[in-house]
């Protein structure tokens, strides 16, 4: 049985998504581990640029979909303050997709306090901006990733899945 | 040196290269001075315009890519050149238009980008140098990059042109139907 990190990316390339820019978060240690061990092989396509900020990873994601990829970029929520002012004054007036893996800390409303905020109001500014979002569901991992990539291909904008537990 | 002609010493040198510009005056005076399909203008997103393009030069290694940046849009996002050092794009050339301030805005004083060059060879940039007038432009430039041109120009006191006329969405459009149309070419 593979893991949870690995079905995901194998959908995920898949589907043609195989650039990677992100800034980690323990969340998401596993997908980014599997990045890093899979971008090193010289044999597979996938590429892995990491990322100072957020706001630069969707920069980076961004130009690389201009340049025909598609491309996913992985962050905590707290990172989604950074990247908004990219997200309205660029994605979301040029139309650049891309899949944003965000992890969800504070969503149990019992982590660390500088996760208390943007846990209880990561729906409400994804919300604000007219940022369609799904939680993950590790039972249907295949499902889930899907409907996001359906969503983003169907609008030619960004879309959010929201990474509570980690993987 | 005047901006105007910093960008036409740029678009001269560079002729087949594809321009993302920083948002404000940078890509209105772009736009206004040769509006080309391979120009793709940032109209927000101040400091975004350099990883936009190191996006587009690690994706199509066979074009070369220029940032047409700002000294106060580089300075909001120093960071990226760390990026860019690390990833060694050799198709990238990183171009700042420094006149020490925030024109777009009213001109309010930058913070001042010193000895950027020795920066940008520390953080990995493969060339560095800085001009301030037409002939100390080398001609000289390697082919291969991540390449630095620290470009001092005058504050500009004449009124910018006009605004962007195609929309955000026209800008990718026509941009990206450029940079495939090259590639099938290429095949």
């Amino acid at each position: 049985m593979n893991s949870v990190a690995e079905r995901m990316l194998a959908v995920l390339k898949d589907r043609g998504y195989t650039n990677f820019t992100g800034v980690p978060c323990s969340l998401l240690k596993g997908i980014f581990r599997l990045i890093e061990e899979v971008s090193e092989k010289s044999d597979e396509s996938l590429v892995y640029v990491p990322a100072v900020r957020e706001d630069s990873a969707l920069g980076v994601a961004s130009g690389m979909y201009l340049g025909g990829k598609k491309s996913v970029v992985l962050m905590q929520n707290s990172g989604l303050g950074y990247s908004l002012n990219v997200l309205t004054s660029f994605n979301l007036i040029y139309n650049i997709p891309v899949l944003l893996l965000i992890s969800w800390r504070g969503a149990y409303g019992n982590d660390a306090v500088e996760h208390d905020i943007i846990g209880a109001k990561l729906t409400n500014l994804l919300d604000s901006v007219e940022i369609p979002y799904q939680e993950f569901d590790c039972n249907r991992t295949e499902e889930i990733v899907l409907q996001s990539l359906e969503s983003i291909e169907k609008t030619s904008r960004p879309a959010a899945l929201l990474i509570k537990d980690q993987i | 040196m005047e901006k105007h002609e910093a960008i036409k010493l740029v678009l001269e040198y560079f002729p087949e290269a594809y321009f993302v510009s920083t948002c404000g005056h940078i890509s209105r005076d772009l736009y206004n001075l040769k509006d080309r399909t391979q120009n793709f203008y940032m109209v927000g997103s101040m400091g975004m315009a350099a990883p936009v393009a190191l996006g587009l030069a690690l994706t199509q290694p066979n074009k070369q890519f220029i940032i047409l940046d700002g000294d106060g849009s580089l300075l909001m996002n120093l960071g990226i050149m760390s990026m860019i050092g690390h990833q060694q794009p050799k198709n990238l050339i990183h171009v700042i238009l420094d006149n020490g301030m925030h024109e777009s805005t009213g001109g309010q004083k930058t913070v001042p980008l010193m000895k950027l060059t020795n920066t940008a060879l520390s953080i990995g940039y493969s060339f560095a140098m800085e001009v301030s007038s037409y002939k100390e432009w080398r001609k000289n430039i390697p082919t291969e990059g991540p390449i630095l041109i620290h470009i001092k120009i005058n504050p500009r006191f004449e009124k910018v042109g006009k605004r962007v006329e195609w929309t955000p969405q026209e800008i990718v459009t026509r941009f990206t139907t450029d940079l495939q149309a090259q590639k099938e070419l290429l095949v």
